[in-house]
């Protein structure tokens, strides 16, 4: 066996290795460090809010739309007979994080946040309820 | 039919089509938004523009233009297009455009439209309207700024519904729908107005914001209310039925509904729905397993033979109510029945000796077909609404002439040209007959009526009817009698229509043989003419031809007095609620309080089931199969929209098993059992589920005339007291529709209606509390004054469980009642 056909390709990988040594690393060291997400990042999603009133009309579209079909919509009657989302779910376990909710929203009343941080302990609270949707300010 | 180009295609088209017609027929699509196939061309939107060569090329609507011979028509030029877009452009200006919030998107003709033709910016900037929206009435909102004045709700107000409620108010850029003085909507709530509106201008308030058309499940099936029979779409969704779906194509009524059929769908997913078996233990009913309950049943009916009997619903299906009767076989016993026993009576008495067959031998769309309407009693609009809309379209589009013999006027009362003679109460049969005497009298009989076996001993029976001796017992002049008679006699078709069910214990046998008689004796047989008895509820005719009544057994009155003397030891009721829609409550109470064991399948805990020892939870007609038969013998497939409610059975299920549990043999399936009654029940042979389709098929009646002298009651008046009758209320159909949300907000209970005159001698006030008093008992309800009501005559409808005028009411035609405040 020739040894510098052994040895050769191991210094080579020192060395590529030493260099490393003097580079920025890139691990993001999570949760210490936080990862920047782009602006069209399509995260978790927020029900967006005017007047102090979830836009969402319940018009039913985005639960149509969605092909994951994760979408619950349950509309009620405000006092003054107008229409809002009694119920407004979400299943994430299911969401394919598409956007075509937020794309066929006619009333810009959904949008995706950076948010990705979903993980948790039960299948139950994957369910995002309209209380943990609505946009925090 | 004549020959005419449209788009470059040769195509044919009847001498009195519209351009519009001429296209439809050859499959050809012109778009509309005002025009409806059923109500008169209009021509109000301009979006069925089309080009006629001849005419210069100018745009003419399709709708309102008939076809000539040799018209070349272009339905879709660049300018067609361009002028239709621009339609559209106009209405959008002041249309809110709110789809996202309104109820009619996704079948929205206007938004349709606007997809269609894309038009997605608007030229014209305009305000949009500022209408006051009617959220006041929980059934239907009105919202006028979405409307696009197609007036479609005004025409099929009246023109089908002949009500009249809406209409244009105001002109020009004013102009909207509305009420009479811009009122409240007080009307019929058939929702017909709701279901062609093209826009969510009006809508069904019950539905609202419960769901997107597009997200339903649409299942056809049949109203399980009245006779009439008509065709439903229900809406499903996620297991519940939400609402009903119109369909313009859809049944000899082109969808139309009435108020119960449209609106009194919700006791399908009611909270109050029996979910699971009740057996009563130490005086309670406790939640038990279905082998329990229904081992407990069969230990009763096993070997029980005469010491048992049934009564039966009429709502049950044809191949439930065979399963019913074969159990009561299998125990041994033939007491079973329906309808109380007596109100069906018209059919299996009457007109089983008349025409030797139980059913009518006419059908519902003879009545547009007819020259003249012979209805006995106004109630026949209240009790078969839909059947009421062919009389309205018969007597206003066709010319037919209606009369009109009843105890109190009504709605067909006002109907143009018709005359109603309103009699004494309980004197029907004797006018009848004596339009008969007339008849005969004046020589207008058919040639061939003296060979008709019965003829004579008619003759004889009829000597002291004469108009002259009639006219001073029914309140009616000689004259009018005479006239009536002469109408009917010398009409080209003549048809009598009449109802009949629980209220109306006057309209019998008798009644039935005295009207046969008419027809016998003209001759008035045929397409346009006959006779139409209209059974009460869905499939009250169907009961009559699968025999579900006594024929060798004891009657439902027997049974209930059986019950009460102990002879009678174990009775099952299915689908039957004798204690509010039988005569005489207490009585029927203490007989049920009285007999050893009751069992009660139903969808209800109603009043009968509170006091069972075993109740069984029933499925509804949305969730079984089977077959119902319409009072003109059409018979309809119905199969399961939804599944079914909680632990509940269809009474299908319940029969076959308690059957084999006695030791006899169900057949599996409904299928197999209409396979049996299509080989035995007369009318029904080469009838399958497959051949009756989406349309169903007629049971055909074979009419073997026989003239029946018929007895003529004589209600003699009581000094001091005041006539009451009983009958049906437009909302209302037997005690099911107390469990329709749609029925109990325009007609919450009881009441009892009674002329000005009487009210002013009494003093009494619309709404005020009477004590209503006859030997029999008494209750307490609300006046309503009506100007229908005869002096000295009072009417009550018997749907109502509380305060239920069954308390006063022991079952005759006519009860004399005391009323006070
Ligand atoms: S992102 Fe896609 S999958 Fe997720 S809810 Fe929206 S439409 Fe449904
Ligand atoms: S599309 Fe928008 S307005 Fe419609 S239900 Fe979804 S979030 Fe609400
Ligand atoms: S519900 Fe019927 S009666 Fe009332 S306005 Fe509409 S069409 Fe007329
Ligand atoms: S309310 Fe509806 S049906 Fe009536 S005119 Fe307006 S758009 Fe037409
Ligand atoms: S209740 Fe009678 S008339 Fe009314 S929709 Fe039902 S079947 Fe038709
Ligand atoms: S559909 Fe012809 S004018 Fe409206």
């Amino acid at each position: 066996m020739n040894p510098i056909n052994t040895f050769v390709p191991i210094i080579q990988g020192l060395k590529i290795t030493l260099s490393h040594l003097f580079k920025k690393p890139v691990t993001l060291q999570y949760p210490t460090e936080r990862p920047k997400v782009a602006e069209r990042f399509r995260g978790l999603h927020a029900l967006n809010v005017s007047h102090n009133k979830a836009k969402c009309v319940a018009c039913y579209l985005c639960p149509t739309v969605c092909p994951a079909k994760c979408i619950t919509v349950e509309a009620g009657e405000d006092a003054n007979h107008d229409k809002y989302a009694a119920k407004y779910e979400i299943d994430m376990l299911r969401c394919i994080f598409c956007g075509y909710c937020v794309e066929a929203c006619p009333v810009d009343a959904i949008r995706m946040t950076g948010e990705f941080e979903l993980a948790n302990y039960s299948r139950k609270d994957f369910v995002y309820s309209k209380e943990r949707l609505l946009e925090k300010k | 039919m004549v020959n005419l180009t449209i788009d470059d295609k040769q195509v044919t088209a009847p001498k009195n089509a519209t351009i519009y017609e001429a296209a439809k027929i050859n499959g050809i699509k012109i778009p509309i938004l005002c025009h409806d196939k059923k109500l008169k061309p209009f021509g109000a939107c301009r979006m069925c523009l089309v080009e006629v060569e001849q005419m210069k090329g100018r745009q003419i609507p399709a709708c309102t233009t008939p076809v000539t011979d040799g018209m070349i028509i272009r339905t879709s030029t660049p300018d067609i297009i361009k002028a239709r877009k621009m339609v559209l452009e106009l209405l959008l200006l002041n249309h809110p455009i709110d789809c996202p919030v309104c109820d009619k998107g996704g079948d929205c003709d206007l938004q349709n439209l606007t997809y269609e033709y894309q038009v997605n910016a608007n030229r014209f900037s305009d305000e949009k309207f500022h209408h006051e929206i009617d959220y006041s009435n929980p059934l239907i909102e009105r919202d006028m700024n979405r409307c696009v004045l197609c007036g479609k709700c005004a025409r099929i107000c009246d023109e089908i519904v002949s009500f009249g409620a809406l209409t244009f108010i105001s002109r020009g850029i004013e102009t909207k729908i509305g009420c009479e003085f811009e009122g409240a909507l007080n009307c019929e709530f058939c929702g017909s107005c709701v279901s062609v509106c093209p826009v969510g201008s009006l809508l069904a308030r019950p539905f609202k914001y419960k769901a997107r058309f597009w997200a339903l499940t649409n299942h056809k099936s049949v109203c399980s209310y009245c006779g009439t029979g008509c065709n439903l779409t229900l809406g499903v969704k996620d297991n519940k039925v939400l609402t009903t779906v119109y369909d313009e194509n859809q049944g000899f009524h082109n969808g139309q509904l009435c108020c119960r059929g449209r609106f009194g769908y919700q006791f399908i997913n009611s909270d109050k729905r029996l979910t699971t078996p009740l057996v009563r233990k130490n005086g309670v009913l406790t939640e038990a397993g279905w082998d329990e309950a229904l081992e407990l049943v069969a230990s009763r009916l096993k070997g029980s033979g005469a010491s048992a009997a049934a009564l039966s619903t009429p709502r049950l299906a044809n191949e439930e109510l065979v399963l019913f009767k074969k159990l009561m076989e299998t125990a041994g016993s033939a007491n079973y029945d329906h309808s109380a026993g007596y109100a069906h009576a018209a059919l299996t008495e009457g007109f089983a000796r008349s025409f030797g067959a139980t059913a009518s031998p006419a059908t519902i769309p003879d009545i547009q077909k007819s020259d003249l309407l012979l209805v006995i009693k106004t109630d026949s609009y209240e009790t078969h609404p839909v059947v009421g809309f062919e009389i309205n379209m018969a007597v206003k589009n066709k010319g037919a002439k209606l009369n009109i013999l009843s105890d109190k006027r009504g709605k067909l009362s006002k109907l143009p040209d018709a005359t109603t003679l309103v009699h004494t109460p309980g004197c029907e049969v004797a006018v009848i007959n004596a339009m008969a005497k007339a008849i005969l009298d004046e020589k207008l009989a058919a040639g061939s009526a003296a060979a008709i076996p019965g003829y004579a001993d008619l003759e004889k029976a009829l000597a002291g009817f004469t108009p002259d001796a009639v006219a001073g017992q029914s309140g009616l002049s000689a004259a009018a009698i005479r006239q009536f008679a002469t109408d009917y006699a010398k009409a080209g078709k003549a048809l009598i229509i009449f109802p009949i069910g629980n209220a109306y214990p006057g309209h019998n046998a008798d009644l039935a043989s005295a009207v046969a008689n008419l027809a016998i004796l003209t001759g008035k047989f045929g397409e346009g003419s006959g006779v139409l008895c209209m059974a009460e509820k869905n499939n009250s005719q169907g009961a009559v031809d699968m025999g579900f009544y006594a024929t060798s057994g004891l009657n439902a009155g027997q049974i209930i007095d059986g019950c009460a003397s102990g002879a009678i030891k174990t009775l099952f009721i299915a689908g039957e609620n004798p204690v509010v829609s039988y005569p005489n409550r207490a009585a029927v109470t203490a007989a049920l309080d009285k007999v050893e064991f009751l069992v009660v399948s139903d969808l209800f805990m109603t009043e009968t089931a509170a006091m069972a020892d075993v109740v069984l939870p029933a499925c509804s007609f949305a969730e079984k199969e089977g077959t119902f038969t319409s009072v003109d013998r059409r018979v309809q497939h119905i199969k399961p929209a939804i599944g079914k409610i909680g632990k509940s059975r269809t009474d299908f299920e319940i029969f076959g098993t308690l059957i084999a549990k006695l030791g006899g043999q169900a057949p599996a399936t409904p299928a197999a059992v209409f396979g049996e009654i299509a080989a035995s029940v007369p009318g029904y042979a080469g009838m399958s589920y497959a051949s009756l389709g989406e349309v169903g098929a007629f049971a055909p009646v074979i009419v073997k005339a026989t003239f029946v002298a018929p007895k003529a009651a004589v209600v003699e008046p009581v000094a001091g007291k005041l006539a009451l009758v009983t009958g049906s209320v437009l909302y209302h159909n037997g005690t099911l529709s107390q469990f329709g949300e749609g029925p109990m907000y325009v007609c919450p209970e009881g009441y009892v209606e009674l002329s000005r005159g009487d009210a002013a001698k009494l003093k009494i006030e619309e709404n005020d509390l009477l004590n209503v008093a006859s030997a029999t008992g008494s209750t307490k309800l609300k006046a309503r004054i009506t100007p229908r009501m005869p002096e000295g005559v009072l009417f009550s409808p018997y749907h109502f469980g509380a305060a239920g005028i069954n308390q006063v009411w022991s079952g005759a035609p006519v009860t004399w009642v005391t009323v006070t405040k």
